[in-house]
């Protein structure tokens, strides 16, 4: 069976100037992502990784072509819709966490429902469970800033599943880990790819090179698919 | 001349206008190229960067139209205060007068402030919409308004560099008093009337709003500020002031009045410009929004009373009306 298309990518370019210098960044991309594919970007700094899943997300604006999320094109979208996309069906896992340091793991997942209006007890049932699949319940307590990366990791997982999304985007999520957590981490991947996840990986990790699960490895060198 | 243009109020005044000129006349180069070139189905790095300018462009006018309407206040607070440099003026309606340019320049700028507040009603709109389906109308709309602020640029200058601080001007006791014989009321209206007619046109307001006839409400909405204009300096103002003499919009802007001028006249124009622009949008775009609706009356609301408990209290207090 056709499995159904979650990202369309046609043509995408990014070009960044600084002055009289012009960087492109993106050159003429063309990638089509169905669902439940997990797409591993690979490539050394300054390849475009970071720039593509900033991208796919509508956290930027292309210079030209488009990026298509289940048909509807983010690229152009203007904030308030792209975001809305977002909200509902990208979840972000960031190489640096991104948390708020000082709220506790349970408020750091909870965050992005708010917006949702969700009645308090609803908030909290979807928090368990996404802290449950990310494996860091017993810390739902715990302040942020005591945790360690590992848990900060996990913590930045279960933010990104709270919201049910279709798509997960991870921009180098081991760089700040240590092997054993890097592995405690892929093994949360391969539960969230067995859900039916679309995931897209950011890394230069080579523990991504030979997964247990089904993955498609695609090289990036200066900005271009290989 | 120059004991006008040396003023505080005056030099802040015109340099804020000027500058907010130049950032309009830079939004309105971009935009013109924008819109001769705009093709929002297009995914070329050219479309791509029209719509980052057209998003910034949008920013500028709508900061600088947020500030506009600061500064129609901040215009309307310098010519009372010149009113103490011109012999004979006891407020704003001297000073307005004191040269041709004035009463067209007030009427102008009353006319932009609608202009900006429909803008703002169409940018919220093509905002709102994934595909910025209002793009073109909002441009268009920012040409005309911005053609009406060039010829209020104009008229500034030439409004404060006219005034003659050695000409003695009328007061407003000799402008909006009634010359003998003379009915200052338009269509011969008495002043029974006028009131008649300023509480019928309030209700039918209501009552069209309601109706959902959105032309009827549109022609009522513009009858009723015609109408409360007159009422205001004709009757109402006579017992802010307590003087059935006194004739005046502006001097009901001053302290000794507690600036009620300023909440009374904020609130008819703000409510009705509200109002009339949502109209518009619906007339012309199809476009309604309750809450903008509720706020207008809200506004207006708040002038009818205000206007009404200034008699009411005087007659609770005297015993008689003026």
């Amino acid at each position: 069976m056709m499995r159904k298309i979650m990202i369309q990518i046609e043509n995408l370019s990014k070009t960044f100037y600084q002055g009289s210098h012009v960087a492109a960044v993106l050159k003429e991309i063309n990638l089509t992502i169905h669902q439940g594919e997990c797409i591993i970007l690979k490539g050394v700094s300054g390849s475009g990784k970071t720039t593509l899943l900033s991208l796919i997300a509508g956290l930027d604006k292309p210079s030209g072509g488009k990026v298509l999320i289940e048909g509807e094109p983010i690229s152009k979208l203007p904030d308030l819709f792209a975001s809305e996309l977002r909200a509902k069906k990208i979840g972000m896992i960031f190489q640096h966490f991104n948390l708020f340091e000082h709220l506790t793991v349970n408020e750091n997942v909870m965050l992005p429902l708010i917006p949702t209006g969700l009645k308090m007890k609803a908030l909290q049932q979807r928090v368990d469970e996404a802290l449950q699949v990310a494996n860091i319940h017993h810390k739902k307590d715990s302040v942020a800033s005591r945790l360690s990366g590992g848990e900060k990791q996990r913590t930045a997982i279960a933010r990104a599943l709270v919201a049910n999304p279709d798509i997960i985007l991870c921009d180098e999520p081991t760089a700040n880990l240590d092997r054993d957590n890097s592995l405690l981490f892929i093994a949360i991947l391969e539960s969230l790819h067995r859900m039916g996840k679309t995931i897209i990986i950011a890394t230069h990790d080579p523990l991504f090179d030979h997964l247990d699960f089904e993955s498609i490895i695609i090289p990036m060198v200066d900005g271009e698919m290989v | 001349m120059q004991e006008i243009l040396l003023s505080n109020q005056v030099m802040v005044f015109l340099l804020s206008e000027s500058t907010l000129f130049i950032l309009l006349l830079v939004a309105f180069v971009v935009s013109l190229k924008i819109l001769l070139k705009w093709d929002f189905e297009r995914f070329t790095p050219f479309q791509f960067a029209l719509e980052k300018q057209a998003y910034l462009v949008s920013t500028i006018i709508l900061f600088v139209f947020l500030l506009k309407f600061i500064l129609v206040i901040y215009f309307i607070f310098s010519i009372d205060a010149l009113s103490f440099l011109l012999p004979g003026a006891m407020c704003a309606a001297g000073v307005i007068k004191a040269n041709v340019y004035g009463s067209y320049l007030l009427v102008l700028k009353t006319f932009i402030l609608f202009g900006l507040t429909l803008w703002l009603f169409v940018h919220f709109y093509d905002m709102y919409t994934k595909n910025h389906r209002w793009f073109r109308q909002k441009s268009w709309l920012f040409m005309l308004i911005f053609v009406c602020i060039l010829l209020e640029l104009i008229l500034d200058f030439s409004y404060f560099t006219n005034i003659d601080a050695h000409l003695p001007v009328n007061c407003c006791a000799a402008l909006f008093g009634q010359l003998e014989g003379a009915n200052p009321l338009p269509f011969g209206l008495s002043i029974a009337s006028l009131l008649v007619l300023f509480y019928l046109f309030y209700i039918l307001l209501l009552l069209t709003l309601k109706s959902g006839y959105t032309l009827l409400y549109l022609v009522t909405h513009i009858l009723f500020l015609f109408i409360a204009y007159y009422a205001v300096v004709y009757f109402f103002g006579t017992y802010i002031y307590q003087l059935p003499t006194h004739k005046c919009p502006f001097c009901m802007l001053q302290p000794e009045y507690y600036a009620v001028g300023y909440l009374l006249w904020g609130s008819l124009f703000m409510g009705s410009y509200m109002g009339l622009s949502d109209a518009v949008c619906t007339l012309w775009l199809g476009k309604t929004n309750r809450k903008s609706q509720n706020i207008a009356i809200g506004l207006l609301s708040i002038f009818v009373l205000l206007c009404t408990a200034y008699v009411t209290v005087y007659y609770v207090r005297n015993g008689v009306l003026l």
